[in-house]
């Protein structure tokens, strides 16, 4: 599936460079690449270090005639020692001195499980910075990257260009939003149309990834991006049922569009699974956050970026990461909550302990919000409403409309319906 | 009550003689099950578009359907080998060692036939062996389906262990009037057998009993099938910690519906008269009625909470289902159920075997029923209602319909199968009912009024 494609996360060059200095090396390349590979997952905390060891102990040994690093026995054993502490040994493997000795000792072989073991998923965006040490990477990511939104609801036109946009980069069939967008009224606030913009909310406690019987919907380590591995998936659609924003979208059918013609750059995260554009058949989809942007595969003026922030004409869609005081979504909250003319800030069902990574600032749908329709939000004056049939979209995919068909289509005996 | 005296001659008989209705019922049932291979075949060829599923939020409908309510039913059916085994092994009720092994197998056969829903209700159900079984250290501390699919396992092997080590000491004494080209399978069935293992294997059946019994309320249809749903706290038709219990009780409603239903057939199949006797049918019965009352009484529960001062979400859903008539319906059915069972033990002459068996399709047609409802509802009704498209609705397609059907013929066809190679009433039973074990009446007959 994805042995082409760049598992580090500073992309397919520097993975091309590793390579030619391995090459040049007496040593064995597909060891080294293969280590390094699995020094990004103990990065990631997919693997421990005590498992990566032990994996190439042997292969290490064959190769170098040396390898100082502890294995699962030299582990246990630490742990029991536990004298000056298991931590600051591990960490102590980083430090520059320490390290230029395994180099000499080990060679360049090393130097890649090195370098890939620096590429750790916090600094995905910037250059290498100082080599974070394997252990502090395994430690809560609460400080790291957390991709969110922020949504200025009050400024939301209702033109759908998020949808229309979301869609087209994603190869998505019809009735397919990932982004979708509510007009909708409340009869406890007046008779204005209200807008509601709900791509997944890619929650910090996610329900659908806790459900799922594969780990193809998970929480992306690194910077908390909610995502199916399509890979893995094995469509039994419990993330579908578990979700209680409705955000999920099966891939019933074959999808419109082939995988011939999607853009390889948009497939493969930086982990190497298929996580991003339309699903395949039998397996689960939704919004992605875009991983493949936020990982570089749309060029670094594209990181944390989304396709709907972009194309959205008033700009109310803030995305960026929700733990730096500096960020886009951040700068514009602070902005909201200083003005005593704007409402407060919200997220979706809050109480449910989700944990949502999307803020909404304007009006909150209470108990008694109903969606309408684009013409009734014109009507109600609401001028740039927009209908998903009018802008060539389907709303409610099972019955499809008059120039797409829906699910119902190919339901085998759905005439009998009463 | 028929004075033929039980024989091994009549427990063999199934193996030994086989007519021609035997082959158009296996034909029915083989090719009911047939039908529906192909047509899962053609729905792993063009996907799941071809059910009535479809996306709930914007794109309003079910993504859950007749094939989770009839895996749940199923499950629910297979409960059967748990109460026969605790009534005989662990009650000493021994007028029912006679259908105790066809209970066991009807355990088994559901089993098989929820297993096989979980492969049909799949996306992708080439990747169960990777995806699931590959990832299992991690998910089962965190997926209800990963339980299920686990307790399920365990069950399965538990009664089949259970199964397997009663049949040993049927077959070794039966050896001799057993066809001859099932050899290898008695050899394999009895391999290392000795006299000196009955002792140790009753025993080993007791507690092996004893563990499946304290597994069905615990984790079977008391535990992890209702949690599937329960711990979902935003489809408030499904949460709570009620469903636990509802779903045990409506499991035994249907478990003992199941059992009448095999015990009828093979009786009939094998004028069986004096062997699963009338005796045996008043009784499951009145445990029929018992279980159907205590399916009311949860739902009962559930109605009142649900529509004197509930939560909104959870009022809608409640009452959602109270205006559905498939709700209505199974209720009365079930109603109608309690009141026979009960009327007959008042006044012993209303009852008869073929009104007993009209209870029992009754009850399984109402759990099947409520079941998918329960499922398609909780669905419908979800905490966060802001879509125009919820509730959408459903209606499932012919294949989802004829799924039920094709599993019943696999299920048929598996009994028909099984009782063409080893006794399907143990030998136990017969020695028994010779010892005398006729006088029911002071021999635990009372058991099911407690
Ligand atoms: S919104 Fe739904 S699909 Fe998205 S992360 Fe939360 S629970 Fe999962
Ligand atoms: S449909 Fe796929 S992603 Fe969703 S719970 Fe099932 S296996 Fe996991
Ligand atoms: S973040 Fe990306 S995947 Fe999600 S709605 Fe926007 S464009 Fe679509």
């Amino acid at each position: 599936m994805s042995t082409e494609d760049t598992f580090h996360p500073l992309g397919e060059e520097w993975e091309g460079e590793l390579e030619e200095m391995l090459d040049e090396t007496e040593y064995d390349t597909d060891l080294g690449l293969e280590m390094a590979r699995d020094a990004m997952r103990v990065t990631k905390g997919e693997l421990s270090e005590a498992e990566f060891h032990e994996r190439y102990h042997e292969d290490v040994l064959e190769e170098f005639d040396v390898d100082d690093r502890p294995t699962e026995a030299a582990w246990e054993e630490a742990k029991e020692a536990d004298d000056e502490g298991l931590v600051e040994r591990l960490a102590d493997v980083d430090s520059e001195q320490e390290r230029r000795e395994v180099m000499k000792k080990m060679g360049a072989g090393a130097a890649a499980v090195g370098l890939g073991a620096w590429g750790t998923a916090d600094n995905m965006a910037g250059e290498p910075e100082e080599p974070a040490s394997v252990a502090a990477a395994q430690e809560d990511d609460d400080d790291g990257t957390q991709w969110g939104m922020a949504i200025d609801l009050e400024h939301c036109d209702g033109c759908l260009s998020c949808v229309v946009a979301c869609s087209q980069e994603n190869n998505l069939d019809m009735g397919v939003n990932w982004m979708y967008i509510f007009h909708y009224e409340d009869e406890d606030a007046g008779n204005d149309p209200k807008m509601m913009v709900r791509p997944c909310q890619h929650c910090s406690d996610a329900p659908c990834a806790k459900v799922c019987p594969t780990t193809a919907r998970h929480v992306r380590n690194s910077d908390g991006l909610v995502l199916t591995d399509y890979d893995v998936c094995i469509g039994c659609r419990y993330c579908q049922v578990a979700c209680p924003y409705g955000v999920n979208y099966f891939q019933w059918d074959e999808p419109d569009v082939p995988m011939a013609d999607l853009d390889t750059d948009h497939v493969y995260d930086a982990n190497g699974d298929w996580v991003d554009s339309r699903a395949p058949r039998g397996v689960m989809s939704k919004c992605t956050m875009c991983p493949t942007r936020q990982d570089g595969g749309y060029g670094d003026d594209n990181r944390g970026t989304t396709a709907c922030e972009q194309a959205c004409p008033p700009g109310i869609i803030h995305f960026g990461d929700l733990n730096d005081p500096e960020s886009d979504p951040n700068q514009f909250l602070d902005e909201a909550r200083e003005d005593p003319e704007k409402p407060s800030s919200f997220r979706l069902l809050e109480d449910v302990g989700t944990n949502p990574n999307i803020v909404y600032v304007g009006h909150e749908p209470g108990p008694n919000a109903d969606q309408i329709s684009a013409e009734e939000a014109r009507d109600r004056g609401l001028g740039t409403a927009v209908s998903y049939e009018e802008i060539g979209l389907v709303d409610n995919r099972k019955t499809g409309n008059d120039e797409h068909d829906g699910l119902d289509g190919g339901t085998i005996g759905g005439g009998l319906s009463p | 009550m028929s004075t033929k005296t039980p024989s091994e001659a009549d427990i063999l008989r199934p193996i030994n003689n086989t007519s021609k209705k035997y082959f158009i019922g296996l034909g029915l049932a083989g090719g009911a099950f047939a039908i529906f291979l192909a047509m899962w075949a053609y729905q792993l060829s063009v996907g799941l578009v071809i059910t009535g599923l479809s996306d709930w939020g914007s794109g309003g409908g079910v993504t859950w359907g007749v094939y989770i309510g009839a895996f749940i039913w199923w499950v629910g059916i297979a409960h059967g080998g748990i109460i026969l085994s605790a009534a005989v092994r662990l009650l000493g009720m021994d007028r029912y060692m006679p259908v105790a092994r066809l209970a066991e197998l009807l355990t088994i056969a559901g089993l098989s036939a929820a297993g096989f829903y979980i492969l049909v209700h799949m996306g992708r159900p080439d990747r169960m062996v990777t995806s699931v079984l590959g990832n299992y250290h991690i998910t089962v501390h965190n997926s209800p389906l990963v339980w299920d699919v686990t307790v399920i396992t365990a069950y399965f092997v538990l009664t089949a262990t259970y199964l397997l080590l009663t049949l040993r000491y049927d077959v070794t004494r039966l050896r001799d009037d057993l066809p001859g080209y099932f050899e290898p399978v008695y050899k394999m069935l009895t391999l290392g057998y000795t006299e000196k293992e009955d002792p140790v294997v009753e025993r080993m059946v007791w507690w092996l009993a004893l563990a499946i019994i304290i597994m069905a309320p615990l984790l079977l249809h008391g535990g992890v099938i209702p949690w599937l749903f329960a711990l979902i706290p935003t489809m408030p038709g499904w949460f709570g910690a009620i469903q636990g219990p509802q779903f045990l009780t409506i499991a035994l409603t249907s478990a003992i519906a199941g059992v009448i239903l095999v015990s009828y057939a093979f009786r009939w199949a094998y004028e069986w008269e004096h062997i699963i006797t009338d005796d045996v049918f008043r009784g499951l019965t009145l445990w029929l009625g018992f279980f159907a009352l205590l399916f009311l009484w949860l739902q009962l529960q559930q109605i009142i909470g649900g529509v004197y001062a509930a939560p909104m979400d959870q009022s809608t859903v409640v009452s959602a289902m109270l205006g559905h008539p498939i709700y209505f319906g199974a209720l009365s059915v079930v109603a109608a159920v309690l009141a026979y069972t009960f009327a007959q033990a008042i006044r012993p002459s209303l009852f008869t075997k073929k009104r007993s068996v009209a209870a029992a399709v009754a009850a399984l047609l109402a759990t099947l029923f409520e079941k998918v409802l329960f499922v398609v509802e909780g669905l419908m009704y979800p905490t966060f209602g802001l879509y125009a498209a919820v509730p959408g609705d459903y209606w499932p397609s012919l294949i989802e319909m004829f799924s039920v059907v094709g599993t019943i013929g696999m299920v048929a066809a598996f009994f028909m199968v099984v009782a063409k190679v080893v006794p399907v009433v143990e030998l136990h039973a017969i020695e028994h009912l010779r010892e005398g074990g006729h006088d029911h009446a002071t021999d635990g007959g009372e058991e099911v009024d407690r």
